[in-house]
Order: C-alpha cells, then sequence, then structure tokens
C-alpha cells in the first residue's frame, strides 16, 4: 500500500497528512535520520579545500586563543579606532580648556554595567598606558585582542563565542575561521543592540 | 533509511532508467525547425523582435533535461545557452554557475531565538541575493514575533512594522528547513524538486508545472508560487547566479531558499547568516565536528520546529 502512494503523485494529494505521518514514524523507528549521520561523522572536513573561500581584504589578526586545537583569526579593532593610537594626545602636555570637550571624550556615553557596577574608563583601559587596555590583574591587553578582557566578566559569552553560538563567522563558512571580535558588534561602552526599525516588512500570510 | 532507499529507487527506476529515445529525436527536429524558422525571421514575418539566434536558444532551451538526467557537458551547455539568453533578452550579463554539490558535506542551519532581534535584514538580504520577486514581495524568510510563553509561529505575529526588539517578546525565523525526509519531494508528481547530496533541497525550475502540491505538503510554509512574472529591477539584479538557486524564475514556477547554493558551494555563509548582526544565525558543515554548527548541536539546547513530524529537518533552533 505504502508503495502506491510513493508512486503515485495524484494518490499521494490526498494522503498527504497520512503519509507524513507514517514516514515519521519510519523514520523514528529505524533511528536513522540526520541525527544519525551527524553522529557518525566524527572526521575533520578540510575546510581549507574549497579554495574560493578566500580571505577576505578586510584586516584580521591571529586570535591569541586555541579552537578546536587550532588557531583562527578575529577582525582587526585598531584600524577602526579614529583617533588611535591614543599616545598621540595621552602625553604630559597640557589641555586647554576650550579643547576639553574634543579631549576628555565627552562624546562617550557609558551605558555599560548596571547600577553600581557602572563601569568607569580606567577599568577597562590601562591607567599609564592609553594604547592598551588592562585586566583586572593589570595585564596589558591589546585592542585587537579584547575579547580576553571581555571575556573576564562574559565568561559564558566567551565560551560561546569560541565555539561559534556567540557572535559570527566573516563571509565564509568554508576556509580559515575569520570570526568577529567582541567590538565588531558591541560598542564597549554601551554595549547592548538597539532598537530599530526593522529593514523590512512581510505581506500577511493569507495574501 | 527506508525512506531514502525508496527515493532513490525512484529515481533510478523512474528517471535514469527511462532514456527517452523519443526525446532526444524531438530535440533533433527541434533544431531542424529552429533552422527553419530562422529563415521566416529573415524573411520579416516576425515582429516580436527575436533575434535568430535567440529564438535557436529558446528551441533548445525548450527541449532540454530535467537536470539531474543531464551530463556534465548538457549541464555547462545550458548554463551558457542561459547567460546569452539573459544578454540576448534583458540586456545583463550574468554569471551562472553549476557547481555540483562538494564532497563530504551537508549543510545545516541553526537559529538563535534569544538573539535575534527581529531586524529583519536577513529577509532584506535574501531578497537581493536570491532576485525575489518585488512585485509581489516574495521573501523566502519570514520572521515571526513571538509572545513569551508560545514556541508556535501561528500565534505569533508575523507582519509586525515597529520598532524592534520588544520587551517580552521573541523572535523566531522560518524558512525552508531543507529536510532529509522532505515532504515536498514525495509530492511533487514531476520530479522537478529533490534534494542535493549537500543536503540542499532544490528544484528544477524548468521543469516544475506549478501544481503546486509541494506547497500544500510543506508543513513549514517553506514554499513560494509565482503568480506573475517575477520583477526585479535590472540596477538591483544580482548576476552570480546558480542553475539551481536564484536564476531567472518564470511565472507559474515554484521556489524556495536554497541555502544560497550558488554562495554556499563556494564556501560562503547563505545571505541572512552573512546579513544579521546579532550573530543569531549559525551555518555549517554538518558532517564536519570542528564546524560551528557542530558545537551548537552539541552544547546548546537545541528544538527542531514540528520534529515530530518526522520530516528531520536540518534546522535547529537554540537558546543562549
Amino acid at each position: 500500500m505504502k508503495k502506491i502512494f510513493l508512486r503515485s503523485g495524484l494518490l499521494f494529494l490526498c494522503f498527504v497528512p497520512g503519509t507524513v505521518l507514517m514516514s515519521g514514524v519510519a523514520v523514528m523507528a529505524s533511528g536513522g535520520g540526520v541525527m544519525d549521520r551527524i553522529h557518525h561523522a566524527d572526521e575533520p572536513f578540510d575546510t581549507m579545500e574549497i579554495d574560493t573561500a578566500y580571505q577576505l581584504p578586510v584586516k584580521t589578526v591571529r586570535a591569541k586563543e586555541s579552537w578546536k586545537g587550532g588557531s583562527f583569526r578575529v577582525l582587526a579593532r585598531k584600524d577602526s579606532i579614529t583617533r588611535y593610537r591614543c599616545s598621540v594626545c595621552h602625553t604630559d602636555k597640557k589641555v586647554l580648556v576650550k579643547d576639553a570637550v574634543l579631549f576628555t571624550h565627552g562624546d562617550i556615553v557609558i551605558n555599560h554595567g548596571e547600577g553600581d557596577n557602572e563601569l568607569a574608563c580606567i577599568q577597562c583601559h590601562d591607567e599609564d598606558d592609553r594604547d592598551f587596555l588592562s585586566d583586572s590583574s593589570g595585564k596589558k591587553i591589546d585592542f585587537d585582542h579584547s575579547y580576553q578582557l571581555c571575556g573576564q566578566c562574559h565568561f559564558r559569552q566567551k565560551r560561546d563565542w569560541l565555539g561559534g553560538a556567540h557572535g559570527k563567522r566573516d563571509a565564509y563558512w568554508a576556509g580559515e575561521r575569520v570570526i568577529r571580535n567582541c567590538t565588531t558588534c558591541h560598542s564597549p561602552h554601551s554595549p547592548a543592540f538597539k532598537t530599530k526599525m526593522p529593514e523590512t516588512y512581510s505581506l500577511p500570510l493569507d495574501q | 533509511m527506508d525512506s531514502r532507499k525508496k527515493e532513490g529507487q525512484m529515481k533510478t527506476n523512474d528517471i535514469l532508467e527511462k532514456k527517452s529515445t523519443r526525446r532526444s529525436f524531438i530535440k533533433k527536429l527541434s533544431i531542424a525547425a529552429a533552422a527553419g524558422s530562422a529563415g521566416l525571421v529573415a524573411g520579416g514575418c516576425v515582429s516580436t523582435g527575436e533575434t535568430t539566434e535567440e529564438m535557436g536558444l529558446k528551441w533548445e532551451e525548450y527541449f532540454k533535461k530535467n537536470y539531474r538526467m543531464m551530463t556534465d557537458k548538457e549541464k555547462d551547455e545550458t548554463v551558457a545557452r542561459l547567460e546569452k539568453l539573459a544578454k540576448l533578452q534583458d540586456d545583463v550579463n550574468i554569471q551562472m554557475s553549476n557547481q555540483e554539490p562538494r564532497e563530504k558535506v551537508l549543510f545545516g542551519y541553526a537559529f538563535n531565538i534569544s538573539r535575534c532581534k527581529g531586524y529583519m535584514d536577513c529577509v532584506e538580504a535574501c531578497v537581493k541575493e536570491n532576485n525575489l520577486d518585488r512585485n509581489s514581495k516574495t521573501q523566502y524568510i519570514r520572521i515571526f514575533e513571538m509572545d513569551s510563553g508560545q514556541q508556535d509561529p501561528t500565534s505569533g505575529d508575523g507582519k509586525y512594522h515597529h520598532e524592534v526588539p520588544v520587551e517580552n517578546k521573541y523572535y523566531m525565523g522560518i524558512q525552508c528547513f531543507h529536510c532529509e525526509n522532505a515532504p515536498c519531494i514525495k509530492a511533487c508528481p514531476t520530479k522537478a524538486t529533490w534534494r542535493e547530496p549537500d543536503g540542499i533541497v532544490v528544484v528544477d525550475y524548468d521543469w516544475c508545472i506549478g501544481c503546486r502540491y509541494c506547497m500544500a505538503a510543506c508543513p513549514f510554509w517553506g514554499r513560494r508560487f509565482n503568480w506573475g512574472e517575477p520583477e526585479v529591477p535590472k540596477e538591483e539584479l544580482n548576476t552570480k547566479q546558480h542553475y539551481l538557486g536564484n536564476r531567472k524564475r518564470m511565472k507559474g514556477v515554484m521556489e524556495k531558499c536554497t541555502f544560497c547554493v550558488q554562495r554556499t558551494r563556494q564556501g560562503k555563509l547563505p545571505a541572512c547568516a552573512d546579513a544579521c548582526p546579532t550573530g543569531s544565525r549559525v551555518f555549517g558543515n554538518l558532517l564536519d565536528p570542528n564546524s560551528e554548527i557542530r558545537y551548537v548541536l552539541k552544547h546548546k539546547k537545541v528544538f527542531r520546529f514540528k520534529e515530530e513530524l518526522g520530516t528531520d529537518p536540518k534546522f535547529w533552533y537554540f537558546m543562549d
């Protein structure tokens, strides 16, 4: 009977719900399906094999972390900081009052950390060497490797990010793994995503 | 697997064995006829403005085989014809690929319902990438604004248009799930839709008769029908195309998400995953234990929508 259902397109239309259920039972009973294939696939795939996945013309740096025993790259940050290097201004030179708003970063609004835990500049920026960040132990951290800093508090996110469940790969699923840095998506001073109008809209389903 | 075996049998029995000698006969005949009608055109009897070359190409296109029965040479030929036709008919230079599936690759997708903010960048990117009909506002992806405590998209709002995200709502994207045991494939009376070895469910638009059985069979609203001739502004046309993907569709045929076959077989992410600003969309090779998608399946709490139907979708939802 089942064979006839599958073979005949016309008959099939009348029995769509029935057939779906029957084949569903078949999948579950045999324990097969895509999960079975996944569980049996334990041989790493060489993604470099796909030669059309080439490095993008964006600047990346090799991450100072390992992933599945190998290395990966993250998008660089320093190039997109308009006023880097910081030490150009952060010298012993005096600042004139008329330049104060610009020079004291009056345009930066910090909305990071709640209530009493709201962050101050020097909790992330190195107090002495402004060209670097520094973690809670005082270790200098490069702007390109800010994940080392963010991961101090956001360790769950960092764990997911390393594995691939948080953040995203850049442009290619194959080729060398290039993923976005924390600061590629989140503004470090106000990391939460903003509300905004959606890019487009959909027509009602019944139209 | 039982059903897959059966499907495979159908393929070999029904398609491959019946090598139609009648068709090849007609094809030869048609070329002769095209040559004949070309003579007519040259004589000035036809006023449609079609050139001889265009008519000849269209004849050959009309009598080509189902994509799965074509030899590599025939695939190359039809792709070249379609490129030429696009130039002649619409004056656009397209590059059409017939890239075969890669070995040891099975594509899968995961969607993070705790990260998606409903911005719909994915929908917009998909429309542009896949040359979807702007006239009827066809979209492969639908994002539902869901009330907390609900999981069925039919209870959500699929046509919201206000600032997002809204507090106490979450967003769930639905598109073709590329089921391993896809009911749409079984429903097709002309075998115009099938699952490729890399797991992508595709449509041969030239073999679709527009009966929409597949649309009725899909429990996930994954398929779209062209009620009219699809319209894409010339300047917005994506010229990087694939025979089984975003090439020009006709009035009266089905189409669907192809995991951006023209991109993913080149190692790129699908347009939706690439466009997502929140990182809610994870795409990769299910057969690679080092892939991101495998990390998600192993370390996150995942579920598949309507898993109980047994269609075995390759699309998972997960939470942080």
